[in-house]
């Protein structure tokens, strides 16, 4: 073996994966220069592999997290069949010709019995609420998501709606499904059911993107009877870091 | 208990599931941060190309091969933020000295100390191949094939190149311990 060969061999001679090592040896025994060089350049790079860690500051995971949460809205929305129904250029088009129609149809009924038409409300009501209900218990993660949105859309805080959210935010095991269900609870912040299941649902998380949504949105609401509910949660052993930072931080707002 | 490998998560990724990618984020965010602040010097830059990265995953998750390397396809993708980041400045960077030389060493002893902060010192003359492979090689520990796979060359010329940058890395050391001693 040459000094050049031998040279090729340095690297594995000093993280310790040299394997046929016999020739090697040999030849560092017979040549001076060589075996100086791998000594010295072997302390140096032990020292290498010690240099210290930097660490990243907290704020570049918050931002991570906020990041992967817009990224995930616009996934679903995109994921959505007939996403553009929801562009703000369609809505309000639908919104002028529906006051056209209405008016319209207003001169036209005017004298009719209005209880047909509080009748045929309430069977719209009723329809969205039904198909809120059955997405919410369909297989697919997807089809579920449009039913948290159908949710979203139904204007009364109907308890039979409010509580498959509730159960879909304890039990769904799609974490993407669960952070809109909890988004979607923003639509029953007025009921004391709907503020009280949210703080209870903070216990049964074990996704800490979850946890961090419901500690956001318990922030949102004022919600001091969280206190106790987060003082739990931080007691946990294996509680993630940044759910535990947030926690701290949701505790100083509340208090 | 069961851990999923950085593999199986990616692929998850891919198929949907972005809930994957945090547990990733967690698993790596510090690593790629370290490569980075070895490669550019930049704290606040190094912070933004972490989030760069985890992002070209999203964007590019498709053309995931799990059959790969899940690190050597991070640090494919590292290395291209890194260069997209310097723009069309020269591929060289030239670090300040000053830059490197904030790290917590309060608790070590004063001889560690030095010579952490002289092999900084030496880093940061390194030119960006050498110390790069330095850093994916010594630091972050990554295995030969892992390199060769994200520099696009044989393990044969991994060991020789990463024996040339140690190499020029002691001889700037060397000259920097002897400009310090005399």
């Amino acid at each position: 073996m040459n000094c050049e060969q031998a040279r090729t061999q340095f690297v594995d001679y000093w993280r310790g994966t040299l394997e046929d090592s016999e020739e090697f040896r040999t030849h560092l025994g017979s040549c001076e220069r060589c075996r100086a060089e791998a000594e010295e350049l072997k302390d140096l790079w032990g020292t290498l592999g010690n240099l210290p860690e930097e660490d990243p500051s907290m704020a570049m995971r918050v931002r991570f997290y906020d990041a992967l949460r817009d990224w995930r809205k616009q996934e679903a929305q995109r994921r959505q069949p007939l996403w553009w129904l929801r562009h703000p250029a369609f809505q309000a088009a639908c919104a002028m010709a529906l006051l056209a129609v209405g008016i319209g149809t207003g001169y036209v009924v005017r004298g009719r019995d209005s209880a047909e038409v509080s009748q045929l409300r309430g069977e719209v009501y009723n329809m969205r609420q039904l198909v809120a209900l059955s997405l919410l218990q369909q297989q697919s993660a997807s089809d579920r998501l449009r039913g948290v949105n159908f949710a979203y859309h139904v204007e009364q805080a109907d308890p039979q709606v409010l509580s498959a959210l509730l159960t879909t935010v304890n039990h769904d095991p799609s974490v993407n499904v669960r952070l809109a269900a909890v988004d979607a609870l923003r639509n029953f912040n007025d009921s004391p059911v709907g503020r009280n299941g949210l703080v209870q649902a903070l216990a049964r998380q074990d996704s800490p993107l979850v946890q961090i949504a419901i500690l956001d949105q318990i922030v949102e609401l004022h919600e001091r009877s969280a206190v106790s509910a987060i003082q739990f949660l931080l007691s946990g052993q294996n509680v993630n870091p940044d759910v535990r930072q947030r926690a701290q931080w949701a505790l100083k707002q509340l208090q | 208990m069961y851990e999923a490998s950085d593999s199986s998560l990616m692929q998850a990724v891919r198929d949907g599931d972005l809930g994957g990618l945090a547990v990733l984020f967690e698993r790596h965010h510090r690593s790629l941060f370290n490569y980075f602040v070895h490669v550019n010097g930049n704290r606040d830059l190094s912070e933004d190309l972490v989030q760069d990265v985890f992002f070209r995953m999203l964007k590019y998750r498709k053309s995931y091969q799990p059959e790969r390397s899940f690190t050597a396809w991070m640090y494919q993708i590292a290395r291209n933020a890194h260069v997209d980041s310097i723009g069309k400045r020269k591929f060289e960077v030239e670090i300040g000295d000053r830059e490197f030389a904030s790290t917590n060493m309060m608790d070590e002893n004063l001889k560690r100390k030095q010579e952490v902060a002289l092999l900084k010192r030496a880093m940061a003359r390194l030119p960006l191949e050498k110390r790069e492979l330095l850093v994916l090689s010594r630091y972050q520990n990554l295995k030969y094939e892992e390199i060769a796979g994200i520099l696009g060359c044989d393990i044969g010329a991994v060991k020789v190149r990463v024996y040339r940058a140690v190499r020029a890395l002691g001889q700037i050391y060397f000259e920097l311990a002897g400009e310090k001693a005399s």
